[in-house]
């Protein structure tokens, strides 16, 4: 008799961890995803970014580039191309983003117009405020 | 706990359902760990359906945005990976479950008179759960999911006249497409779920209410089925507590395969191919179905006319269904036919030959 | 008079509408997106150089392609040099953009076509002054061949090849200095398919190795001394940056099989409990 308790108190706790070891889990699932995830804005002077230029920073951990173009306005790109992760350089003369690795050529959308890249660019939302610029 | 029970003893008389359902409903004295296999299946879909329903809290199912969601899943929502993990080992396990039970039910001759219906609904359970299994593929939007589709839903082209037809209604477009994902995903959440409880509800109360069957013994010939009647077992143990421990120690086995297997080979099921968004314009090498799938795949490559491998298949899935209406001998046990015995084990190692060949 | 002044008109014309052709061309490919390409196994340019009627060395290329890091990669004969690969009486003509045999001077741009930032710093580079200057020197197709083109290794770099112009010590310092960084590259990459096997997400992080030895490697045909081991401690900084968040991916990954391997044993207490308690009753 009293193993049989025993066996029934046991089996009792290990069924009540078992499912404890769910419910945690359960309840951390549910909860909003951390917002930490999401890169806070970045706010840069306008006048870093004359027209026709492009400025290099960081957005979190992504390098991107900001550029002002006439007729297109201020645009925000990662760098990092989407073939194998190399860098892109932003040529003035063909108004192009091209990669040094395998010469991947972006256009002003962030769309592939050669070479190996199978996805655009990512692209980043960019808003005048007052005086500043704000990425994200 | 005492006052609960009288207070559900006054209202619904408790104590008489669980006498009925429980301590006084007996099984047979021979019953094996066979019987409870079916237990085990509902058991894997009730995972399945929990697992799955908290998966669509954070799955979206639009092409742009499946495959990325799950990756989401996977590697931030807090222990997003717990739960995708035991639905894609939950659903192939529950696919091994429900073949075993099949096979047993076979062994054991469980299928004859007076439960031939019980069989053809349970046929119809496995063709509900292969339905899962290949809507539920689809859905991650890998290269693996969108080129295993392709090639399954091209299959039914084969048949002359309607072939084309079916492939285009399975896949809402010329080509696996956005459409054939927001198809597949309204089929594996709404329509099987729905289609598998009713005929799941059907073949228990055809279960309990022709009784569960004997296994075959050597001293007696099963007896002859003239009308109907509740097949009864008084001399056998309790439903509860007998049975019912059997069948928790074998859910309880279920669970530690599971997560040996998670904690052991997390990626057993979830090949190269699987973690590469899906590209409409680039066929990976190697696509093979799952598992469960390679027997009937690699039969169909081996017949060298198309149409007659699949009216093949087509022409096995009805034997297998209406087996009870050609199998009429009353003999249950397996073990003194042995052209059955011979036939059955022989269907099993051309099946494993098969899955084992294709899987190279 | 006339039709000589015209047939001279005509030569001209087909002479600079070549050159403009080739140049144009030479300069567009490869001209569309191609991601993720499939294997290319034939084309008509190897059925012809597959052919007996070939010349040895001619004959021997489709054999030392088939080893080529670039066809593993979807990349054939027209992406560098031209053609229509298609068809045979196009494939080797001015106006479809045909490249053959380059001359040493014209080899960088030929493979500087993808390799851009490459063929910068080789430009800029002692060896790449040489050829331009001098028109001897050594070019891409010294080192890396031209049709069996392995993976770039350090095992390049020996004295052999260097040793063909000038002594090997300053060879000896660079790749030196190139084999630490080259070894922590490998053991980062390695963990990184380790963690990719256990369903931890790698992307980022493949992505930053990829570019950084790519960086890395690009430096080396600065072949500058100097600027190479300066630059090494500023790749090994990268690197260590890199090596933190493979070590956080291990975390993550430890965590998550003793998390399973934890709810693994309180089912198998939970199971034999059951067994035994179930036993009890016979």
């Amino acid at each position: 008799m009293q193993r049989r308790g025993f066996l029934k108190l046991l089996a009792s706790i290990l069924g009540l961890s078992a499912l404890g070891a769910f419910a945690y889990p359960l309840f951390r699932f549910l909860l909003p995803v951390e917002a930490a995830l999401v890169t806070k804005n970045l706010s840069i002077p306008k006048g870093e970014v004359p027209v026709n230029t492009t400025k290099d920073l960081m957005f979190g951990a992504t390098p991107i580039i900001i550029l002002d173009i006439p007729d297109k306005g201020y645009l925000a790109f990662s760098k990092v191309c989407t073939h194998l992760g190399c860098l892109v350089k932003f040529d003035k003369d063909r108004q192009e983003f091209i990669c040094p690795c395998h010469a991947g050529t972006f256009d002003l959308e962030g769309n592939v117009v050669s070479g190996p890249p199978p996805k655009p660019l990512r692209k980043f939302a960019v808003r005048v405020e007052g005086d500043n610029l704000v990425i994200g | 706990m005492p006052r609960l029970r009288e207070w559900l003893e006054i209202r619904i008389g408790l104590d008489e359902l669980v006498h009925s359902q429980l301590t006084d409903y007996r099984v047979a004295k021979n019953i094996n760990f066979f019987y409870t296999l079916g237990i085990v299946a509902l058991v894997a879909f009730v995972f399945q359906a929990f697992t799955g329903i908290l998966l669509m809290f954070y799955y979206i199912p639009d092409e742009k945005d499946a495959f990325q969601s799950i990756q989401f899943i996977m590697n931030h929502v807090p222990y997003g990976w717990l739960f995708r993990l035991m639905h894609v080992m939950g659903a192939n396990l529950m696919v091994a479950v429900v073949l075993l039970h099949m096979g047993s039910v076979f062994s054991l001759g469980s299928y004859k008179k007076p439960r031939e219906l019980t069989w053809v609904v349970g046929a119809l359970l496995l063709l509900t759960v292969l339905g899962f299994t290949l809507s539920g593929y689809l859905l991650p939007w890998s290269q693996l999911s969108f080129w295993a589709t392709t090639v399954v839903t091209d299959i039914p082209s084969a048949f002359p006249l309607v072939g084309g037809l079916i492939s285009k209604i399975l896949r809402g477009s010329e080509n696996v497409s956005g459409v054939t994902l927001n198809r597949f995903f309204a089929l594996h959440v709404a329509f099987f779920p729905f289609l598998f409880s009713s005929l799941f509800a059907l073949h228990v109360f055809l279960v309990r209410r022709i009784g569960i069957s004997a296994p075959p013994s050597d001293s007696q010939e099963p007896e002859e089925w003239k009308e109907f009647h509740h097949e009864s077992h008084p001399d056998g143990p309790p439903f509860y507590p007998d049975f019912v421990s059997k069948e928790a120690f074998m859910v309880i086995i279920y669970l530690i395969v599971m997560f040996a297997i998670i904690s052991m080979a997390p990626a057993l099921f979830i090949p190269h191919d699987a973690g590469i968004a899906a590209d409409p314009l680039n066929t990976p090498e190697h696509i093979r179905p799952e598992w469960y799938f390679l027997a009937p795949y690699e039969m169909l490559k081996l017949i060298p006319n198309r149409f007659l491998g699949i009216a093949l298949q087509v022409v096995l899935v009805v034997v297998f269904i209406f087996w009870p209406f050609m199998d009429k001998s009353e003999k249950t046990n397996i073990l003194k036919r042995p052209l059955m015995l011979a036939t059955f084990l022989v269907t099993i190692m051309v099946y494993l030959g098969l899955t084992v060949w294709g899987s190279r | 008079m006339r039709s000589l002044l015209t047939v001279i008109c005509l030569l001209c014309l087909v002479s600079v509408s070549e050159g403009a052709w080739t140049e144009l061309l030479q300069k567009e490919f490869p001209k569309t997106p191609w991601a993720q390409r499939p294997r290319v196994e034939r084309t008509v340019c190897i059925d012809c150089h597959d052919s007996d009627l070939m010349k040895p060395e001619y004959k021997a290329i489709p054999g030392e392609w088939r080893k080529n890091w670039h066809y593993r990669n979807g990349v054939s004969c027209q992406d560098c040099h031209g053609g229509d690969p298609k068809d045979a009486a196009r494939s080797m003509t001015p106006q479809s953009g045909f490249l053959g045999v380059q001359k040493p001077k014209e080899i960088p741009e030929f493979c500087g076509k993808c390799h851009l930032g490459i063929k910068e710093n080789y430009l800029e580079s002692g060896h790449g002054k040489a050829l331009m200057t001098t028109g001897r020197g050594p070019n891409c197709v010294l080192c890396h061949h031209s049709h069996d083109i392995q993976k770039a290794s350090l095992e390049i770099i020996n004295p052999k090849l260097c040793g063909i112009c000038h002594t090997y010590d300053r060879a000896r310092e660079m790749k030196a200095a190139l084999l630490l960084t080259e070894a922590k590259i490998n053991e980062i990459n390695g963990n990184l398919q380790t963690l990719k096997a256990g369903l931890i997400d790698t992307q980022d992080e493949e992505e930053t190795l990829f570019r950084t030895q790519a960086e890395y490697r690009t430096l080396f045909h600065s072949v500058d001394v100097t600027l190479v081991k300066a630059r090494t401690v500023e790749f090994a900084k990268k690197l260590d940056a890199l090596s933190q968040q493979v070590g956080k991916g291990f975390k993550e990954l430890k965590f998550r099989q003793d998390f399973s391997t934890f709810i693994l044993l309180i089912f198998v207490g939970l199971g034999i409990t059951v067994f035994l308690w179930g036993r009890r009753k016979e």
